[in-house]
């Protein structure tokens, strides 16, 4: 028995080899009965012709090596490149060190690799999805992956990503994850044409699937029966891996805790691939439900269970554990002490912000020469230039660190546009309008995030304009109009007509969409709204215009 | 005659290739929880090199606790300087103590928690501590799995013969990191 998690055994599993023979008895069955049903067809033709004979050992046999030969096809045309096709699937990019929370996440795998004796080499990966998800796919080429969603990235706490991250390195390193994505990737593609089909014959109206997809039909149903080969014990061993690494039960319970109670990707992360993940995103009805057909026909056991497990681990309580998990997150502090020079500074939003200690205001990111300062010692606001103590700290500070200025100009305005600091990110803004620049790959992360709460003025507005753009789709609509995407302003960078369209058709934000350079501008808040809108699932009813 | 003499060379044979079998189990063992320590002193060089700049970036912002800084500043010269493994440990214990005052400290301020060039510092520390703790967690259990190796029998006997020494463990405390009552404050205890 190992003590230690870096000599845990590799099981070669016999598995993969279950898998091929599951493939050819599945393709056999398949050949046979197209072979059958032919020859049923051309039977009263072959009984004249006195052709016609029954299965005879031959034919058996030719079928077989058919079978064989087409499984050995499917075998190798599916385990080649599937991490990277399972990726692309996802649309999972590789994290920005740029970024603070994906430094973090990059900072969390070198732990975890630590923590496993360096053994695993894994790439880390990011899919641009609200929803909270995790998995690892890992492929015979011994190309392993861990990917995780923006939603999960910005809504977990360190230590609870931390579990996660121990959580998915152990099904890599364990190989059981081998095994789930090849034999994801082996019916992985019936399914995704399966439903293509499906999709395409709800298009006209054709009713149900034409007969010639029966062969078909039978692959998809054979190979929901692979979930069989899944174990759910697999995830309660990868659950007792992240707390041998972490030795922090509680976090791995806590994230549990907030993927059961959040949207966790059905719909975004297509079928198929749900046994790669931490907690299935398409929720079923036996999920939750235990006994020995539950046990084969799911692949996730019970969250509860798991959460109960990760409880017991920790020594406990669960109504404690449910008690204490809404305490979370009390108010904030801040170091304020009467008596002491006090400033307020004017932000680019036109907004007084403070009260700032001398010591906190110098190191405010947006202070410039031209802020507005009042305070306590001066009646009158003054420029922060005229204050001796802000001036000398600001020529420090540009000493040390010019401000990165773009290239780039305002599309509104033609203004210089600079780079500022945006949940975690960064964004372009215009000084002048206080527009927002921002690449599209950002924009997810962005609305993800959650660390600058939205105020009152924003929620307002933001409620304002929907529906007042609800109001105006409508009508555009009644008068069959159509949805129209709008010529606005020109992109920054390549000088082409900017699109002006809604977000989505649930959040009626406008925006202007550079289609060439993928880049979107937000005027002044509109970016703001937006996240406001989908924190707080505002969205337009038709009941109230 | 002549196969009482098979039996005796097959039973040497036996014997010395259990004896090689042990042998190379015990090298190897060795051999990890040498790797293991030297993971550490990466771990610890990068704190050693991260600390300095943290200092720096908050110093200016922070006048009032000079005595915090002083702290973290003598516990790391006295991390660097230490070369025995007890004292070793115990200022690299007290480095962390430290270091965690100091983000206390910073968390009470909100112009330098909203300060890029402070937070990205903060985290690779934090990030440094915890690499740290999992590389020291990591020699641990592998000291204690090489122990186990040297002490079972009949294997303690050749590693007796072989002159196998055992490895100190970096410190009590790193065990306890398996049950740190401060990191489950506020809950109940089950039983």
């Amino acid at each position: 028995m190992p003590i230690t998690f870096i000599d845990i055994e590799r099981q070669k599993s016999a598995r993969i080899a279950l898998l091929f023979i599951f493939l050819i008895v599945m393709y056999f069955f398949v050949t046979f009965s197209v072979f059958f049903g032919v020859s049923f067809f051309f039977t009263p033709f072959m009984m004249r012709e006195g052709l016609f004979s029954g299965p005879s050992l031959l034919s058996v046999g030719v079928i077989f090596l058919l079978s064989l030969f087409i499984a050995a096809c499917h075998f190798w045309f599916s385990s080649t490149n599937v991490v990277s096709s399972i990726m692309n699937k996802l649309a999972a990019l590789p994290p920005d060190p740029k970024d603070g929370l994906h430094r973090q996440f990059l900072n969390i795998m070198a732990e975890i690799r630590v923590a496993s004796g360096n053994k695993a080499k894994m790439q880390c990966l990011v899919i641009p999805s609200l929803s909270m998800n995790a998995l690892a796919a890992d492929d015979l080429k011994g190309e392993a992956v861990i990917a995780i969603t923006e939603g999960l990235l910005s809504r977990l706490s360190r230590e609870q990503l931390e579990a996660v991250i121990a959580h998915e390195t152990y099904h890599v390193l364990s190989g059981d994850c081998r095994e789930t994505t090849l034999a994801t990737s082996l019916f992985g593609m019936y399914v995704t044409f399966f439903e293509k089909m499906r999709d395409f014959s709800d298009d006209d109206r054709r009713g149900d699937l034409a007969p010639s997809f029966l062969p078909l039909w039978t692959l998809l149903k054979l190979s929901e029966l692979l979930s069989m080969f899944i174990s759910r014990e697999r995830e309660y061993r990868a659950d007792a891996a992240s707390v041998r690494m972490t030795r922090n039960p509680l976090a791995m319970a806590e994230a549990l805790h907030l993927l059961s109670r959040n949207w966790t990707g059905g719909g975004m992360i297509s079928t198929g691939l749900e046994m790669l993940c931490i907690v299935n995103p398409v929720a079923g009805s036996l999920d939750e439900t235990e006994g020995w057909w539950a046990d084969l026909m799911t692949t996730h056991p019970p969250i509860s269970n798991r959460i109960g497990l990760l409880l017991r681990m920790a020594r406990i309580n669960p109504a404690t554990f449910e008690k204490r998990r809404q305490d979370i997150g009390g108010p904030e502090s801040t170091s304020w002490v009467p008596g002491q020079w006090v400033g307020f500074a004017l932000d680019v939003k036109k907004q007084w912000q403070g009260p700032f200690s001398m010591a906190e205001l110098v190191t405010l990111p947006w202070l410039n020469p031209q802020t507005w300062i009042s305070s306590n010692s001066v009646q009158q606001a003054v420029k922060a230039s005229e204050i001796d103590a802000v001036r000398d700290a600001l020529t420090e500070r540009f000493a040390a660190d010019p401000p990165a200025s773009s290239f780039l100009v305002c599309p509104a305005c033609r203004q210089p546009l600079r780079e500022v600091a945006y949940e975690q990110t960064t964004a372009l803004q215009c000084d002048f309008c206080g527009g927002l620049l921002v690449d599209n790959s950002r924009i997810v992360r962005i609305i993800a995030r959650r660390a600058v709460p939205c105020t009152e003025r924003v929620q307002a507005l933001a409620r304002a304009v929907l529906a007042d753009n609800q109001r105006a789709a409508t009508m555009r609509q009644l008068k069959k109009a159509g949805r129209r995407s709008m010529a606005g302003y020109t992109c920054s960078k390549c000088s082409n007509t900017m699109f002006r369209t809604f977000y989505s058709g649930a959040y009626l934000i406008e925006i202007d969409r550079c289609n060439i350079c993928g880049f979107t501008w937000f005027d002044a808040d509109e970016l703001e709204m937006l996240q406001c809108l989908i924190e707080n699932k505002i969205t337009s009813r038709i009941g109230t215009i | 005659m002549i196969a009482v003499v098979w039996i005796l060379v097959g039973f040497i044979a036996l014997i010395l290739t259990w004896a090689l079998y042990i042998y190379n189990k015990l090298v190897t063992l060795r051999n990890d929880v040498k790797n293991a320590w030297s993971q550490i002193d990466v771990q610890l060089k990068r704190r050693y090199d991260l600390i300095p700049n943290l200092v720096a970036a908050v110093r200016g912002a922070m006048e009032h606790e000079k005595t915090v800084f002083e702290k973290v500043v003598a516990a790391r010269t006295r991390a660097m300087a230490a070369s025995r493994m007890q004292e070793m440990a115990a200022a690299e214990a007290s480095l962390t103590s430290s270091l965690q005052g100091l983000f206390f400290v910073i968390e009470g301020y909100p112009a330098l928690r909203s300060n890029e060039n402070v937070m990205h510092l903060q985290e690779e520390l934090v990030s440094t501590e915890n690499r740290i703790a999992f590389a020291r967690q990591l020699y641990n259990d592998l000291v204690a799995n090489y122990r186990t190796g040297l002490e079972v029998f009949p294997d303690m006997l050749i590693a007796s013969a072989f002159k196998f020494l055992p490895f100190e463990y970096f410190s009590a405390e790193a065990l306890l990191r398996a049950w740190n009552p401060d990191k489950f404050a506020g809950y109940e205890r089950r039983n």
